[in-house]
């Protein structure tokens, strides 16, 4: 049925030979035993140990429904695009392990027309803005200022700090602001009274790093496991 | 095989794609329904039911329970502090709640005067606010940025505890507050024009759920107090004494006080 012309037989051959070799890298690449290797990068601090479905959960319907569904939808058949191989990460995604309600800024706080203009510098609605994965660290953002974005105005009554926190924010001290406080509050951590006291900033960028915790390891909340996780979801159902 | 490669390929190829259906597309019976609330009255009637919610908890637990000795602070989630959510920190529990559940509602507190800064209220928020301070009436407006629907709705200084606390409180920006005073807003976004009838039980289903969560997760506070006496918690309110009534009896007294409201709106789009 098929006949190849001699001139077209090293094309042929190298078609098939690349079909082969396309399935096959497909094939073992999907493979749970070879994950490490699809990984982009190693991951962030305290994510070693999870799975890539952890948060690239399998986009549904298979591959050649995913193709229909896009191509459906680029022709307007179709209201809405499907994802394609695995689903978006999504702030959820990150939430099912870390959400807690002592929070002290909360990614959705974020989300009122009020923060418009401090999002534009630093989109605090989205947990990638300073934890971008696949970094090897814990902190990714690049300039730790970002309490300016919302905090000009602050005045603490009887402020117990040696040097006040309105002459801090008046010299534009914002790296200062980290060095007593982390940004979520979930460390149990006596702050100190006088500046000079208080965490070193190469401290706090080795931490940022992915190196030892300043704060001290007594924390409010602990964040989910894989098998945690998996327990939650098996039980909501 | 010019004829294979031209035509039955391509054709072959398409009819096996097609024969794979697509990925079922999502409709779920509430999205199917008929539209039949605009989304301003159904931010009006959760609003609404906020209103009830907050007065009585400012009364009945804060106002009441400070009576019997009761505490109640800002900082009630640390560990070394014993005491129940302030009104404010109350709503944004139930707003964190409501972020948690599927519904789409986003609830936000603010003023002009906050005790907190950060919750101070700037640009579009601060224009209508001040329109909201003159008239008492919601003000609504189209997100753009967000492509959420908003709405804004007065928030008043309803109880004598919201008034000493705030003028007492060492952070206040304002030390003369009056009963009956305007003292901030609530902000609520939703990001469909209208709803149907399944999309708004949602809705007030979603608030309702955030009411018990974080009242419950008051009664676990209590349940953790070390040194502090415990209330008892049962169906008695503090105004009898040393009580706290249970979640389910808190929020049977909402309903009586707001269910009036919310069902003839309900009631009339059936």
């Amino acid at each position: 049925m098929f006949k190849v012309s001699p001139l077209r037989k090293r094309q042929f051959l190298g078609g098939i030979i690349g079909l082969v070799l396309g399935v096959s890298l497909f094939y073992i690449l999907t493979l749970d035993a070879t994950e490490g290797y699809v990984s982009i990068s190693p991951m962030n601090t305290g994510h070693n140990e999870l799975s890539c479905f952890a948060c690239h959960a399998d986009a549904k319907g298979n591959l050649m429904q995913q193709v229909q569904s896009n191509i459906s939808h680029a022709f307007g058949a179709r209201d809405e695009s499907v994802d394609f191989g695995t689903q978006d990460v999504t702030v959820n995604n990150c939430l099912q392990c870390h959400d807690r309600p002592n929070d002290r800024h909360p990614t959705y706080r974020f989300s009122e027309p009020r923060f418009k203009d401090a999002i534009k510098h630093i989109d605090a609605t989205t947990c990638i803005t300073c934890h971008s994965e696949h970094h090897e660290e814990r902190v990714s953002v690049e300039n730790i200022n970002y309490c300016m974005n919302c905090h000009q105005d602050l005045k603490v009554e009887n402020d117990p700090l040696d040097i006040s926190h309105v002459q801090l924010i008046a010299k534009k001290a914002w790296n200062t602001c980290i060095q007593c406080h982390d940004f979520h509050g979930n460390h149990t951590y006596q702050v100190p009274e006088h500046l000079s006291d208080t965490i070193p900033m190469q401290k706090i960028q080795a931490y940022f790093e992915g190196g030892e915790d300043p704060y001290g390891m007594v924390k409010k909340y602990i964040a989910l496991s894989q098998e945690e996780w998996l327990k939650t979801i098996e039980n909501s159902k | 095989m010019k004829t294979i490669t031209k035509i039955i390929v391509p054709v072959l190829s398409i009819c096996i794609l097609y024969s794979c259906g697509g990925v079922p597309e999502e409709k779920t019976a509430a999205a199917g329904g008929k539209k039949v609330f605009a989304v301003e009255e159904v931010l009006e009637m959760v609003a609404k039911e906020n209103d009830v919610t907050r007065t009585l908890y400012t009364k009945a637990i804060v106002g009441g329970g400070k009576k019997q000795g009761m505490k109640f602070d800002e900082d009630w989630r640390k560990d070394d502090v014993e005491a129940g959510p302030l009104p404010a920190l109350f709503l944004r529990g139930v707003a964190t709640s409501i972020r948690k559940s599927p519904v789409p509602l986003g609830l936000y507190l603010g003023s002009d005067f906050p005790v907190n800064a950060a919750n101070k209220f700037e640009g579009k928020q601060a224009d209508l606010f001040k329109k909201i301070k003159e008239d008492q009436k919601p003000q609504f407006f189209y997100d753009d940025d967000q492509k959420l629907h908003t709405a804004m709705f007065v928030d008043l200084a309803s109880a004598g505890a919201c008034v000493t606390c705030h003028n007492e409180h060492p952070q206040t920006s304002k030390s003369d507050w009056k009963l009956g005073d305007v003292m901030g807003a609530t902000t609520w976004q939703y990001p469909k024009d209208s709803l149907t009838y399944k999309e708004t039980v949602a809705v007030l289903n979603s608030y309702a759920k955030g009411t018990v969560d974080t009242y419950m997760a008051y009664l676990d506070e209590i349940e953790a107090f070390k040194e502090s006496e415990k209330p008892e918690i049962g169906d008695k309110w503090p105004a009898e004494g040393k009580y706290l009534p249970t979640a389910e009896v808190f929020l049977d007294s909402v309903r009586k006080l707001s269910s009036y409201e919310t069902m003839k709106h309900l009631v009339a789009a059936k």
